[in-house]
């Protein structure tokens, strides 16, 4: 691999990103407007748990982050799709380019976005809903990076299942949000069915989300956090060793249909 | 520079190349002349690393091509034969992205960038958004992208497909530029003229074979006879029917020496109501084509269109 040919590629796809910035400017900004909406709903709960001054800003920041994050994984594959449908990707193959450089070069951008989009809204939650983070920063910070790693394997597990756009379209959001809601990121875990309460733990957004209450509610430090960063590894390198082995860079995609 | 052998390739039950010897030496330019459907992107995407052959050898620079693809995409430059190019960054963006993907550095590249786009007149238009650019702008661009790092390997496919007149000069001539400067070209077309136009060695491909190779000159003076081609609204008389003479639906193609000779011959014999029409079709590649495969070379695109239409590539 190359780092001079991946980060050529990188380059070239955050400015393709700049160029049309709507999408990320919307996973940004939506999730502020959804805690906004719905804090409220979650500071009775936290208060139950024990909570006294929660407002409810501790839940809905890591859960609108979460969920948002989990439902752009397909944005990860849009890059493979749109070289497909601009009939650039037969070029990059074709160019000294490996195939690793070429996955760097795709993925870190949106692993960058993700990050992003994560921290910004925990940058906000302060200021705008008086988020108050009893743990360690750098703690968050361990945790926002590898969730964002994660769910971008998980988006390039889904874009080497999907042949057309559509269908990374449908897997992506509808597996994000399915990973999002059984994580415990729509509603907390403690409430939801026991069935689901069961099954929750087979997300990577249960330990983000169990990851990011130890810091922000039980003043947690990098030492509580080792757990739920190395499950959420654990599925980034699960999700990786899949996309390898599905991945052909040979398959075509169609861009749209 | 580049040495292809028993090449074979099949989707399905199609078979696409069936035993294709190629050489194309450095400064050297072979056309490879096929019909759509002949096997000229199959023979070009295997040989740029983008498909798999099912059997034969492929060597770049002595390098083994089906072997070692990192290493001879490093030699090649490659436009495929759909405009790929990013429409959202300027065409600058376009180049450097490539060049710097070849590994040229900031200076070199800068250099380069100046040199392609002076050569394909696209100076005006480097920092405009590839987008708004014409048809034959962007496949002029599409070309730049392929040879902006002076590859020791061009491989062009269906370079002029689309473009306009002046497009298709400058890509031609700065071709040749490359030929001259020591790159080996190997360069697909079905347009008969455009390889007559470069006057390069030129290998017929045809079902997946290659069938006759060599200079223009010398396959025209070893293949063409020029042929008396007459269409009759109905059925070819049979008194008209004699050795060499080809009848294919209702038309009569009668080879000749003399063909001026053999129409006044003929003519006679033909009552005028049954004519449709009448061709002397002179020596040429067309001739060539037609004397090797027994087919008018538009006749062989259109069914080659058809029938890469209903085979479902990979």
């Amino acid at each position: 691999m190359s780092w001079r040919r991946s980060s050529a590629i990188l380059r070239h796809e955050f400015r393709v990103m700049l160029s049309d910035p709507s999408t990320a400017i919307f996973v940004i900004v939506m999730p502020v407007l959804m805690v906004a909406l719905m804090k409220e709903l979650f500071a009775d709960v936290l208060v139950s748990e024990g909570f006294s001054g929660a407002n409810g800003s501790e839940f809905a920041v890591p859960g609108m982050a979460v969920s948002f994050a989990a439902f752009s994984v397909g944005y990860a594959g849009f890059s493979f799709f749109r070289d497909h449908g601009w009939a650039t990707w037969d070029r990059l193959r074709a160019s000294p380019a490996t195939s690793a450089d070429l996955m760097v070069g795709k993925v870190l951008p949106t692993v960058c976005l993700t990050t992003l989009q994560l921290g910004v809204l925990f940058l906000l939650g302060g200021p705008l809903f008086g988020l108050h983070i009893t743990g360690s920063v750098a703690a968050l910070a361990v945790l926002i990076v590898v969730l964002a790693l994660s769910l971008s394997a998980f988006g390039i597990l889904v874009t080497a299942l999907a042949r057309t756009m559509n269908q990374l379209n449908a897997i992506g959001s509808v597996g994000g949000m399915a990973m999002a809601m059984m994580g415990g990121s729509f509603v907390p875990v403690a409430s939801m069915p026991g069935w689901a309460q069961a099954l929750a733990p087979a997300m990577p957004t249960y330990w983000a989300m169990r990851g990011f209450r130890t810091v922000i509610l039980e003043d947690g430090g990098l030492g509580d956090v080792v757990l739920p960063v190395v499950v959420m590894a654990g599925f980034g390198a699960l999700f990786t060793a899949l996309a390898a082995m599905k991945f052909r860079v040979e398959d075509s995609k169609v861009y749209w249909g | 520079m580049l040495h292809v052998q028993g090449l074979r390739k099949a989707y399905g039950e199609v078979a696409a190349l069936s035993g294709v010897d190629l050489e194309v030496a450095p400064g050297e330019i072979v056309a490879m002349l096929g019909p759509n459907g002949a096997g000229k992107t199959t023979l070009v995407s295997i040989v740029a690393g983008l498909r798999r052959a099912d059997a034969g050898s492929v060597e770049v620079d002595g390098l083994d091509a089906l072997a070692r693809t990192a290493d001879v995409r490093a030699r090649i430059g490659f436009a495929p034969q759909d405009t790929g190019v990013y429409p959202v960054v300027s065409v600058r963006r376009n180049l450097k992205l490539f060049g710097e993907l070849a590994g040229l550095d900031r200076r070199t590249l800068r250099i380069r960038i100046e040199e392609v786009a002076d050569a394909l007149d696209m100076t005006d238009l480097l920092d405009r958004m590839t987008g708004s650019l014409s048809g034959g702008q962007k496949r002029r661009l599409h070309t730049a992208l392929a040879l902006l790092h002076r590859p020791r390997l061009l491989l062009l496919d269906e370079a002029t497909t689309g473009a306009d007149v002046e497009t298709r000069n400058r890509i031609l001539d700065l071709v040749r530029r490359m030929a001259a400067e020591g790159s080996a070209v190997l360069y697909s077309t079905h347009y008969l003229a455009e390889v007559e136009t470069l006057g390069s060695r030129v290998a017929v491909l045809d079902h997946g074979r290659i069938i006759a190779g060599g200079l223009v000159s010398d396959l025209v003076a070893s293949y063409a006879v020029p042929v008396v081609e007459l269409v009759f609204t109905g059925e070819v008389p049979a008194s008209l029917v004699r050795d060499g003479a080809t009848v294919e639906g209702s038309r009569l193609r009668l080879p000749s020496r003399e063909p001026a000779r053999t129409l006044l011959e003929v003519l006679p014999q033909i009552d005028p109501a049954a004519l449709s029409s009448m061709e002397i079709v002179h020596p040429s590649l067309e001739a060539v084509y037609l004397a090797l495969t027994g087919r008018r070379y538009d006749e062989a695109d259109r069914a080659g269109s058809k029938e890469a239409a209903d085979v479902v590539a990979p």
